[in-house]
């Protein structure tokens, strides 16, 4: 049987960490985090899935002008702690796919134990210090993660990709940890550099990346001052706003009207 | 991946009853009310991983305990001088692109179906499904059976309130049945093993209805008893149907008060009400055309809404 694996490099690792990212996300929090360690630490890929078996390869979906393909890549670089990965949801055989991450993490890469980056929108304001929801697969790995200020999550529901990769971890026996980032609602469309600087954070102290976020500091403050022109110029938005800030809830119509606005607000160029 | 089986009882070339969800739920309901109602024991399952994605997770205190697939599970019971086997699938394996299984899983699937059959010597199998049609939903629905042998239909023409296809209007004596519940037949005939689907009918205008429809299920169910010769209380059914009948008719006359579908439709539907079951339909195709437009957009408007995914 032909390997769905396709290798470019084979480096060697000690004992790594996987952190696993996904193409499309709420805020763009788990591209744009990846992104960022990938630029950080001049990752380069050294495997990839085929994507045949798992998306329809019937044509491209172009997305901001820009023709995508989709793709799963692994990553590595100088730090051969760390592996990363980053692709798109299979829209075909789920299992058969994050088994195939797992098991090249594991029998390649021989990695300790496993993050996945998800964001989950919330009713919350933008001015609200954002919190990182947590989920684990063994019992012993909370002791780990004390003091970083994480919330264990509660949910029965649909599974997210994160959720069945870790499920996939655990009847592996890989540890592995699923970090659920919130942000505001309204900003599900746009970026929340917020989110994306706290996940670096984290993961900047959990693994000693030695991280600069000074620059996503500017991001945060010039966003924040375009929602601060638009609630002056426009009072039911800053009525909605103020109402998230003091934790009241908004109707369906509120939620739709002020998600509109603000994404127009941040699509605007300039 | 594939059968586990808890245990192999010891069973007299048994026959196996199937369901899978469809329209209006019919053939599911009717098999696992049967099986329900003679307290059949389970004795093994599909393992789902190579079909179905999770339906739910359960995470308690950061902790992720569980991951829940839809089930597809065999059971097994003796009554009087026979002996039966029940499998029901949760779910029919869809491939992300159809509502009804179609292809590689839909025919692996059956295929295992059928391996637990032929292991147990069954002599035969009876799938379970929908007729859409234009009938009435206050009038009793027929029962359709379609065999996988022609040496079959002289017995089924025997079942009361059952009819073949020939013996439908303007249908000669073809058609289709979409699914597994259709699927099984033909994989079963390749096995050279005896299978019948019996299928409850629906008004056409509930096809894409979210609800059961118990109606069609009770009239499967009675056939169904008839052939294994035993009793069963359907009161449970019965009462089913009446609350899905009383919500129909107030759905019906909302849509009628509120406009949302022209009083010309109103009448087609009505015209249904009178009709019985061995006449010709009293409304054209275009009629029914015109009619299914409206409705079928009805309930895609009231759909399930997006989901939050954990």
């Amino acid at each position: 049987m032909k390997s769905i694996f396709r290798f470019s490099e084979r480096p060697n690792f000690e004992n790594p960490s996987l952190i696993v990212g996904w193409e499309q996300d709420s805020g763009k929090l788990s591209p744009k985090v990846i992104e960022y360690l990938n630029k950080k630490f001049k990752s380069k890929s050294f495997c990839e899935i085929e994507p045949m078996d798992f998306f329809s390869l019937a044509g491209v979906v172009i997305e901001n002008d820009v023709a995508q393909f989709p793709e799963g890549k692994f990553y590595y670089s100088q730090r051969n702690d760390l592996v990363i990965f980053k692709g798109n949801e299979p829209r075909f055989e789920r299992y058969r796919f994050l088994n195939a991450i797992a098991d090249l993490a594991q029998s390649y890469c021989k990695i300790k134990e496993l993050y996945t980056i998800s964001a989950t929108s919330s009713p919350i304001a933008h001015t609200s210090p954002r919190r990182i929801s947590v989920v684990f697969n063994q019992h012993q790995i909370p002791e780990s993660l004390r003091g970083y200020g994480l919330q264990d999550m509660n949910w029965q529901g649909p599974p997210a990709i994160s959720s069945y990769l870790l499920w996939v971890a655990k009847n592996r026996g890989i540890p592995g940890v699923s970090l659920w980032p919130e942000i505001p609602f309204y900003l599900a469309a746009g970026e929340d550099f917020q989110a994306i600087k706290l996940t670096l954070s984290f993961l900047d102290k959990k693994f000693n990346l030695g991280l600069d976020l000074a620059e996503l500091d500017e991001n945060i403050r010039d966003q924040n001052i375009k929602i601060d022109q638009l609630r002056e110029e426009d009072s039911e938005i800053n009525k909605y706003i103020g109402m998230l800030e003091s934790e009241l809830p908004l109707s369906e119509a509120e939620q739709v009207e002020l998600t509109m606005k603000v994404t127009e607000l941040l699509e605007k160029k300039g | 991946m594939g059968i586990k089986l808890y245990k192999e009882p010891e069973l007299n070339t048994p026959i196996m009853l199937c369901g899978w969800p469809g329209i209006g739920n019919i053939g599911i309901s009717a098999i696992d009310s049967l099986r329900g109602a003679l307290k059949a024991q389970e004795f093994g399952e599909i393992e789902p991983l190579d079909f179905f994605e999770p339906r739910k997770v359960v995470i308690e205190r950061g902790l992720l305990k569980d991951l829940q697939f839809p089930s597809s599970k065999f059971y097994f019971q003796r009554i009087k001088n026979q002996d039966l086997i029940f499998f029901i699938g949760q779910e029919q394996p869809t491939e992300g692109r159809t509502r009804y299984a179609e292809g590689k899983k839909a025919y692996k699937i059956a295929n295992l179906v059928l391996d637990v059959a032929e292991k147990f010597g069954c002599r035969r199998v009876y799938t379970s499904g929908a007729a859409v049609t234009q009938i009435h939903h206050t009038v009793k629905p027929r029962v359709w059976a379609v065999p996988n042998k022609q040496s079959l239909i002289k017995e089924i023409k025997e079942y009361e309130n059952t009819i073949v296809m020939s013996e439908i209007d303007r249908r000669s004596s073809q058609g289709t049945i979409t699914g597994l519940n259709g699927l099984l037949l033909g994989v079963a005939r390749k096995r050279g093993l005896e299978a019948v689907c019996l299928m409850g009918e629906i008004p056409y205008y509930l096809q894409g209805a979210p609800w059961p429809y118990p109606r069609g299920s009770k009239s499967v169910l009675e056939v169904l008893t008839k052939i294994l010769d035993v009793e069963v209380d359907l009161s449970q059914l019965d009462e089913l149907a009446r609350t899905v009948e009383e919500n129909i008719e107030e759905f019906l006359e909302s849509l009628y008060n509120a406009e949302a579908i022209p009083p010309q439709v109103r009448d087609e539907i009505e015209k249904l009400r009178y009709a019985r079951p061995a006449e010709p339909g009293p409304i054209t195709e275009e009629e029914q055309k015109k009619m299914m437009e409206h409705i079928d957009e009805l309930f895609k408007e009231g759909g399930p809404q997006d989901e939050k995914h954990l």
